[in-house]
C-alpha cells in the first residue's frame, strides 16, 4: 500500500465520521432556512395557506414605515442591551479569570444555577420584583428613598432590566473563556517595562480578551434581536418588535409568506451585524464561534 | 375571538375537589365493576386523542370518562388555533379524534374540509346544547360543531379607584385613566372596540373604517399599560391597572377573588365567541371522539366542568346543576341584550389594515409620557 492510498482512505474515514454533522446540517438548518427563503416569494391564499405564485410583495412590504420601525426598534433594543451587558459583563468575566480555582468553580456553578429553570419562569419573577407595591417598590420605600411607587412594570427599562439578566451569563462565559487562557505574564512584561496599570490593561489584556468579548456579543446581539417575548412579558407588549411582528404574522394574521420575508431580513441584517463588528475590530478568530 | 387562557378557577377549593374526584370515581369504579358483571357492556377501551388549548376540562370529568368507557385521553395542547389548522393540514386531519377551538377558526376548519359530518345517532345528548348557541355562521345547520362554551369581552374595572363610571368602550379613552388600562392582546377584538366605538361593525372590510378606527385606538394609547392574553386579571387585582379589557374566564376569576371589581357589558354592544368541538376528517378514533361527546352533554357532567372552565354554559340542562356561588358568572344575565355581532373572518386586506393599526396602537401606548 503506498502513502498516497493510505492517505487517502484516511482522508475518507474522516469525511465517513463528519458525514451525519453534515447530514443534519442539511436537513436542520439549510432545509428549513431553504424551505423559509422560497415562502417568502410566495403569495399567501385568500383564506388561509399558500399558493406558488412568485412575488416580491412581501419584500416590498418591509419598507413601509410601520414595519421598518420594528426593525429600528428592534436594533435599538438589541444594541442598549448588548452594551449594558458587555458593561457588566466584561469586568465580571475578567475578574472570575483572576479568581483561584475553587472560587471559580463556585462562581461558574452559581451562574448556571439560574438556567435550570426556563427563563419564562425568571421573568416572572421579575414581575414580582418590579410590579406596583412589589418587592423593590417595599424595599426602596422602606428605607424611605422613594414616597410612591415606582411603576416600573411595563416600561421600556423594565424590558432591557430583563434582556441584561437573561443574556448576561453567555457575555461572561465568552470573556472568561478567552481571559482565562490568557498568559498573565505579558500583562506583567508590560508593567515591568513602564506601563501603568490602564495603558497594560488596554493595550495588552484587552486585545487578548477581544475575541472573548467579541463572542460575547455576538452571542448576545443575536439572542436580543429575537426575543421578544421579554418585551412582551416586561413590557407590556407596548415595546414591537420584529419577531413579535412575525409571530403575529403566522399565528392571527395568517400571512406566511410576509412573516417568511420578515425573517429573512432580519438574519440578513444580523449577518450584516456580524460582518461588520468583525471588520471593525479585525478579530479574526472568535473566542469558540465561527 | 382567541380564548388563549384558560385557567383553573378553583384553585381554592381544589381538596375539596380532589376528595369528591376520589369518592366519584370510586363509585364509578363500582358502577363499572356492576355492568361488567351484569353482561360487560360498559367498557369499550382505546384512546381519545384529544387537541385543544390547555386545561379546558377539570381533571375530575376526565378521569370519570375513563374510568366508565375504559378509553384513556391523549391530552395535547396549543396556544393558537392557527397553529392547530396548520397540523391538521400537515397530517391530513388524521392524528386527533376530538378538537375544540374558536368559531373563526371552526369556519376555515369546515370550508378547508378537515372536519368530519357529525352522526348525531350517536350524541344522545346533543338535546342539552342552548339553543341560542346553534346555527351560527361558521356551521349554519350544525352538522358539524357541537358548542362547549361561549364568552363575551368584558370590561372589567375597580371603582374605587377610577373616578368615573364606565359604561362602555368610549369610557376607557377618559382622560382620567392615564396608564391605568389594560387589554387583551387580540387584535380584532381591541381594533373591534374601536370599531365599535364609531359605530362600524367587527367585520367591516371598508379600508376607511379600519383606518379611522386605528386613529381612534391611538388616541387610546396614553391611557393603556398592559397589553397581553395571559393571567390580566391578577394585574386587575393587584392594582397594576384599574380598567380592563378581558375574557369571560378572567372576568370570573377575578370576580370570584374580588367581588368589588365591577362587571360592564359595554352600551356599544358586545362581541360574542363560541367555541365548539368537531371530529377532524380522517379521526383514528371517531367513536371515542362521539363517546367523550355524549359524556360532556350530560346535566352533571357539564356542570362540573363550566364549573372550572369559567366561560358560559352552552349547555341548558347543566344549568340547574351549577352551584349558585358560580350562576352568575357561567349563565347570561337577565335581560342580557342579544345584539351581539361574532368576529368573523374578513379579507386578507382588511386583515393586513387591522395588522397594522394594531403595531401603530401598539408602538404609541410604548411611547414614555
Amino acid at each position: 500500500m503506498t502513502e498516497n492510498t493510505r492517505k487517502a482512505r484516511g482522508l475518507r474515514a474522516i469525511h465517513l465520521t463528519v458525514l451525519p454533522i453534515y447530514l443534519t446540517t442539511l436537513l436542520f438548518v439549510v432545509g428549513p432556512m431553504a424551505y423559509m427563503i422560497a415562502l417568502s416569494f410566495m403569495t399567501r391564499a385568500e383564506r388561509w395557506g399558500v399558493t406558488a405564485v412568485f412575488t416580491i410583495d412581501n419584500y416590498i412590504n418591509i419598507f413601509q414605515p410601520i414595519y421598518l420601525n420594528t426593525f429600528v426598534q428592534s436594533i435599538r433594543l438589541a444594541l442598549l442591551s448588548t452594551a449594558l451587558i458587555a458593561l457588566f459583563g466584561y469586568p465580571f468575566g475578567y475578574f472570575m479569570a483572576k479568581l483561584s480555582p475553587k472560587w471559580r468553580k463556585a462562581v461558574s456553578f452559581l451562574l448556571i444555577v439560574p438556567f435550570w429553570t426556563s427563563s419564562l419562569m425568571r421573568l416572572y419573577g421579575w414581575i414580582i420584583i418590579f410590579r406596583a407595591n412589589g418587592t423593590l417598590d417595599g424595599i426602596l420605600m422602606g428605607l424611605g428613598i422613594t414616597g410612591e411607587p415606582l411603576r416600573l412594570l411595563y416600561t421600556y427599562p423594565a424590558v432591557v432590566v430583563g434582556m441584561v439578566y437573561v443574556l448576561v451569563p453567555f457575555m461572561i462565559f465568552a470573556v472568561y473563556s478567552s481571559a482565562e487562557k490568557m498568559d498573565w505574564s505579558l500583562v506583567e512584561a508590560a508593567r515591568d517595562l513602564g506601563a501603568s496599570r490602564l495603558q497594560a490593561f488596554l493595550t495588552v489584556s484587552l486585545k487578548l480578551t477581544l475575541p472573548g468579548l467579541l463572542s460575547g456579543v455576538i452571542l448576545t446581539f443575536i439572542p436580543s434581536m429575537g426575543l421578544f417575548f421579554i418585551a412582551d412579558i416586561l413590557g407590556g407588549n407596548k415595546v414591537v418588535l420584529v419577531g413579535s411582528v412575525i409571530q403575529e404574522q403566522l399565528m392571527r394574521s395568517r400571512n406566511w409568506p410576509f412573516a417568511a420575508a420578515l425573517a429573512a431580513m432580519l438574519m440578513l441584517m444580523t449577518t450584516l451585524f456580524i460582518y461588520l463588528y468583525r471588520k471593525i475590530t479585525k478579530v479574526k478568530d472568535l473566542e469558540g464561534l465561527l | 375571538m382567541v380564548m388563549a387562557n384558560i385557567t383553573n378557577m378553583k384553585e381554592g377549593n381544589q381538596t375539596m375537589k380532589k376528595a369528591l374526584g376520589i369518592v366519584m370515581a370510586a363509585v364509578l369504579c363500582a358502577a363499572v365493576f356492576a355492568g361488567c358483571a351484569g353482561g360487560g357492556s360498559g367498557k369499550v377501551g382505546g384512546t381519545l386523542n384529544f387537541y385543544s388549548w390547555e386545561g379546558m376540562f377539570p381533571p375530575e370529568v376526565l378521569d370519570a370518562f375513563t374510568e366508565e368507557t375504559g378509553i384513556t385521553i391523549n391530552y395535547s395542547n396549543f396556544d393558537y388555533g392557527e397553529a392547530m389548522l396548520t397540523r391538521l393540514q400537515a397530517n391530513d386531519a388524521s392524528e386527533y379524534d376530538l378538537v375544540i377551538v374558536d368559531d373563526y377558526i371552526l369556519e376555515i376548519v369546515i370550508e378547508e374540509g378537515l372536519a368530519k359530518k357529525l352522526d348525531k345517532s350517536k350524541i344522545s345528548t346533543l338535546g342539552n346544547i342552548n339553543p341560542i348557541y346553534k346555527g351560527q355562521f361558521y356551521d349554519p345547520s350544525d352538522e358539524y360543531t357541537v358548542p362547549y362554551g361561549a364568552g363575551v369581552q368584558t370590561i372589567m374595572y375597580n371603582p374605587a379607584a377610577v373616578n368615573i363610571p364606565i359604561r362602555g368602550y368610549a369610557d376607557l379613552w377618559d382622560a382620567s385613566l392615564a396608564d391605568q388600562v389594560g387589554t387583551i392582546s387580540n387584535h380584532r377584538v381591541i381594533n373591534g372596540m374601536a370599531l365599535k366605538v364609531i359605530g362600524e361593525s367587527y367585520n367591516t372590510e371598508d379600508p376607511g373604517a379600519i383606518r379611522r378606527a386605528g386613529d381612534r385606538l391611538v388616541g387610546l394609547a396614553p391611557n393603556i399599560r398592559i397589553i397581553k392574553d395571559d393571567a390580566i386579571h391578577t394585574d386587575l387585582m393587584t392594582g397594576e391597572i384599574n380598567a380592563a379589557v378581558m375574557y369571560t374566564s378572567q372576568v370570573t376569576m377575578a370576580k370570584m377573588e374580588m367581588p368589588e371589581l365591577e362587571i360592564v357589558f359595554p352600551v356599544e354592544g358586545i362581541g360574542f365567541g363560541i367555541m365548539a368541538g368537531f371530529i377532524p376528517a380522517n379521526a383514528p378514533n371517531a367513536d371515542a371522539a362521539y363517546k367523550f361527546l355524549d359524556f360532556l352533554g350530560r346535566p352533571e357532567v357539564a356542570a362540573e366542568a363550566f364549573e372550572w372552565l369559567g366561560y358560559y354554559c352552552t349547555n341548558l340542562a347543566a344549568e340547574p346543576f351549577i352551584d349558585d356561588d358560580f350562576k352568575a358568572f357561567l349563565t347570561l344575565p337577565e335581560g342580557f341584550n342579544l345584539e351581539m355581532e361574532m368576529i368573523q373572518n374578513v379579507g386578507q386586506d382588511a386583515l393586513d389594515l387591522h395588522n397594522e393599526i394594531w403595531i401603530e396602537f401598539r408602538n404609541a401606548a410604548g411611547q414614555p409620557g
